[in-house]
């Protein structure tokens, strides 16, 4: 062991779900570890060209095919809020990149957690872990992540089954925002669970048994997953249907029927999708709701998320304010670096920019793009 | 810190919360291989431009801020928070190049360009700064200490032959700084008149504890219609027209008149005042103008500054005599004076003061006006910084006002003695003063504590030095008198 860290679970102030101490342990001796790679070596940090941005970009969005279904069914369905107390959770994971050095990239990722009980929103911040990630170093990485997010790792399929570097940042991401989703899955009872995304398994970031294993859990706990996508691609006959509900008065549900649960061989489609207008407003929401839940369950569950939390062009406050809290800003990145310096000598540099040094003021766009 | 940038005589450093850097305090950017460096001022500090910065403001403004609707906590483990804070708190220091150091020459030119990674950037303490610009402290004057506890003196040669100005607002000490220098000056054997407009400088020989001190005997106080009495044959027919035409507003006709009347008299060596009533009485003129005269005179007579008695009156040749070989204050003491009698001895004073000077009677005299222009006439103000400087008056006005002296006085001024200003005009005013730029006036003025001075000019060889007047064994008069003190 290079650096033995001893580091306590965060109390419970605010009676936050319980995280697994391990993780925490495991990321912050690998955090360390990983940086201290990039120490002994010439230490030094090239600033990438990328717009810092708040969070990876999404993997493309998977939808179901309506064109030429004969049975498609479309409900609208007006929604009532229901005034009962009802605990509103919900996560996200942010991940930036940091910086490239000569053998890898360096990533920072957090998490955050945001909890609404009793008319209080609380939050839970995780991070940021800055990991030097190498070619070296990514399967061991990987590993815990996928260890800790509930997934088997295979002993015969490790080198296999990681990613290209390039692709770490997005799976990382992925898969820490599982291990906490998980945890609070796990450690909430009779609550509304906020994921930021769908419910779309069988990718490489989301495999069936993982979403499936983290429907089941909240289900055992009486909670009710509801997952947002943001920006959808939702389609009828090439029309939008975010678009259909407009004409709809707010709160209601546009609820689809008909579409094939299992487009391909391997995703599923494990919600029920939804177009949600919950207020009035210009926004609409593809919402996916565990399939598994009986559909009154779900309705329902969406009317107490209209009783029970803030709604701003249809979009939960909690997992507005958990997005808000995962986020990075450039000024931390700053920070992140600052504390690279200071600890381990690793000095940031700015790289010349091959577009800039070719082409003059016409070499626009990111260095790698 | 860190050199940021430079535009014209402006530097920009980046500084970070642990450099404990204030307004006014000096630095010194260097590059030891060139043995070059700047002295350079902080006038004003603003905090750096943070990318992001608006963005953690909003997400973190309910930390700590009380709001119980929306609270939690950080499991940051790598503490990142605290070098997030280290960089939110960072800051920008405006600084103005103030010389150039090559080869430990000073030179005002603001031209070199340091390097940015090159450079250093220190403090430069006072003692240090002072070591460097060289100030000649044949007679200094002890004015109190800088921010760095670093004794801070003046040369009273600094003064001497030059045009002053204390200016600052109300109860932030500019009377006693002008009471300071006053005790110095005299200290030094230099002759005072204190033009003393509320009666502050009364009780300058005595001691905080009542009893006399020092220079006891070498403070007059003298006071208007008291121990102040002149007769008219001590006056020069100059002194007294002046006095009737600008303090009270003579017409020319009857100013030709009272001409002849007091030639009259002088000729019969009657120069009383009984005689001069008589003599406008009796005086063969029109009746308007013998109105006039009476009114005038009449003036003069309940002014109680003028009496026919010789016994009772002053002869300020005698007390300037008294004040020229070992130095001493002349105070005249124009508290409870009206405005035309303040006038009247005002111009009786100077033109005495005149007289003397131009007789070579005195060498040359020192004059402290506090809020000069509730007496001084207009004409005289030119005349003071121009004219009567050439005679040997020195003049150092102290105001509360700055807008009441002209701004070719503070474009003239040798030395600016600047306390604290928040009012916007007073500041646009006094940053008109030539011995420094105007954002360096505004910006460090507008912050400067009670009983700090923003010493300007020569007295400093131009480098600008904050100082914290030291306190004086002298008793207080200028304290307001208050309705509701505490009773014992």
């Amino acid at each position: 062991m290079i650096q033995q860290t001893q580091y306590t679970p965060t109390p419970s102030k605010y009676n936050f779900p319980q995280l697994d101490a391990a993780l925490p342990t495991r990321f912050i001796e690998l955090s360390l570890r990983s940086i201290k790679n990039i120490a002994s070596q010439d230490a030094t940090l090239y600033q990438p060209y990328e717009t810092i941005t708040d969070s990876i970009e999404p993997s493309e969005e998977i939808t179901p095919v309506f064109q030429g279904q004969t049975k498609l069914k479309l409900n609208q369905i007006p929604l009532k809020p229901i005034h009962e107390e009802t605990p509103v959770v919900a996560v996200d994971v942010s991940s930036i990149k940091i910086g490239e050095t000569t053998t890898g990239i360096l990533l920072a990722i957090r998490g955050a957690i945001v909890w609404k009980k009793q008319r209080h929103y609380h939050y839970l911040r995780i991070g940021p872990f800055p990991f030097h990630i190498t070619e070296e170093n990514k399967q061991e990485i990987y590993q815990l992540f996928r260890q800790y997010s509930l997934e088997t790792p295979t002993e015969n399929n490790h080198t296999a089954s990681t990613p290209s570097l390039i692709h770490m940042q997005t799976r990382i991401t992925t898969l820490l925002e599982r291990w906490l989703q998980m945890s609070v899955a796990t450690q909430s009872q009779n609550s509304l669970i906020l994921l930021d995304g769908s419910l779309t398994a069988g990718t490489s970031d989301s495999p069936t048994h993982i979403v499936l294993q983290l429907l089941e859990t909240a289900r055992n706990q009486l909670n009710t997953v509801l997952a947002f996508t943001k920006i959808t691609r939702l389609r009828l006959h090439g029309h939008r249907l975010t678009d259909l509900i407009e004409n709809c008065t707010p709160p209601c549900l546009l609820e689809m029927d008909g579409y094939p649960i299992a487009p391909t061989n391997t995703i599923q489609f494990l919600g029920n999708i939804y177009v949600a207008k919950l207020t009035h407003g210009n926004c609409s929401f593809r919402l996916d709701v565990d399939r598994k839940t009986p559909r009154q369950q779900a309705i329902e569950a969406i009317q107490r998320l209209i009783a029970n939390d803030i709604l701003a062009e249809s979009y939960p406050e909690t997992l507005r304010l958990a997005h808000i809290y995962s986020t990075f800003t450039a000024n931390e990145v700053i920070a992140i670096q600052r504390l690279l310096a200071q600890t381990h000598g690793i000095k940031t540099v700015t790289r010349p920019n091959i577009r800039r040094l070719l082409f003059g003021p016409f070499g626009k766009g990111p260095e790698g793009g | 810190m860190r050199l940021y940038r430079k535009e014209g005589n402006t530097v920009q450093v980046l500084s970070f919360p642990t450099e404990n850097i204030e307004k006014g305090d000096y630095l010194l950017i260097e590059e030891p291989k060139q043995n070059k460096a700047l002295i350079t001022q902080v006038i004003d500090i603003q905090f750096a431009n943070i990318p992001g910065i608006l963005e953690e403001l909003l997400r973190d403004s309910t930390n700590g801020s009380g709001d119980e609707h929306l609270n939690g906590q950080d499991f940051d483990p790598l503490e990142v928070a605290s070098h997030i804070t280290y960089i939110q708190d960072s800051r920008l220091l405006i600084c103005k190049i103030r010389a150039n150091l090559d080869n430990e020459k000073l030179s005002p030119s603001s031209a070199w360009m340091p390097s940015r990674s090159q450079s250093i950037i220190k403090r430069l303490p006072t003692a240090s700064l002072l070591k460097l610009i060289k100030i000649n402290y044949s007679l200094p004057i002890p004015l109190g200490e800088t921010k760095d506890e670093a004794p801070l003196n003046i040369d009273a040669t600094a003064l001497d032959g030059k045009l002053n100005i204390v200016t600052g607002k109300k109860e932030t000490g500019k009377s006693h700084l002008s009471k300071l220098l006053v005790l110095s000056l005299v200290g030094y054997g230099a002759p005072i008149v204190v033009l003393d407009l509320n009666g502050e400088y009364a009780n300058l020989g005595y001691g905080a504890d009542g009893k006399k001190n020092e220079y006891n005997n070498r403070v007059n106080v003298l006071t208007p219609g008291e121990n102040f009495r002149v007769t008219l044959a001590q006056m020069k027919l100059r002194v007294m027209l002046s006095i009737l035409i600008h303090a009270l507003n003579l017409p020319g006709t009857s100013a030709r008149e009272f001409r002849r009347i007091w030639q009259f008299l002088d000729e019969r060596a009657a120069l009383t005042l009984h005689e001069l009533g008589e003599a406008i009485r009796n005086w063969r003129c029109n009746q308007h103008v013998r109105d006039a005269l009476f009114s005038r005179y009449y003036a003069l007579v309940n002014s109680g500054f003028f009496t026919d008695n010789p016994s009772d009156s002053v002869s300020l040749e005698d007390c300037f005599q008294k004040i020229r070989s070992g130095g001493g204050a002349l105070v005249i003491n124009l508290r409870d004076t009206s405005l035309v009698d303040r006038q009247i001895v005002v111009e009786y004073v100077l033109g005495k003061l005149v007289d003397l000077l131009t007789q070579l009677k005195l060498r040359a005299v020192f004059l402290f006006a506090e809020e000069a222009h509730l007496y001084l006439r207009e004409t005289y103000w030119d005349d003071i910084v121009t004219r009567m400087r050439h005679f040997g008056v020195f003049t150092t006005f102290v105001t509360n006002q700055p807008d009441t002296i002209r701004e070719n006085i503070y474009r003239q001024a040798d030395n600016v003695f600047l306390f604290s200003f928040t009012n916007e005009h007073d500041l646009e005013t006094v940053s008109r003063a030539a011995k420094v730029d105007a954002e360096t006036v505004k910006s460090i003025a507008r912050d400067l504590p009670a009983h700090h001075c923003l010493v300007l000019g020569t007295a400093m060889k131009d480098f600008p030095l904050v100082v914290r007047v030291r306190a004086l064994n002298v008793q207080t008069m200028g304290q307001t008198r208050l309705f509701f003190t505490e009773k014992d």
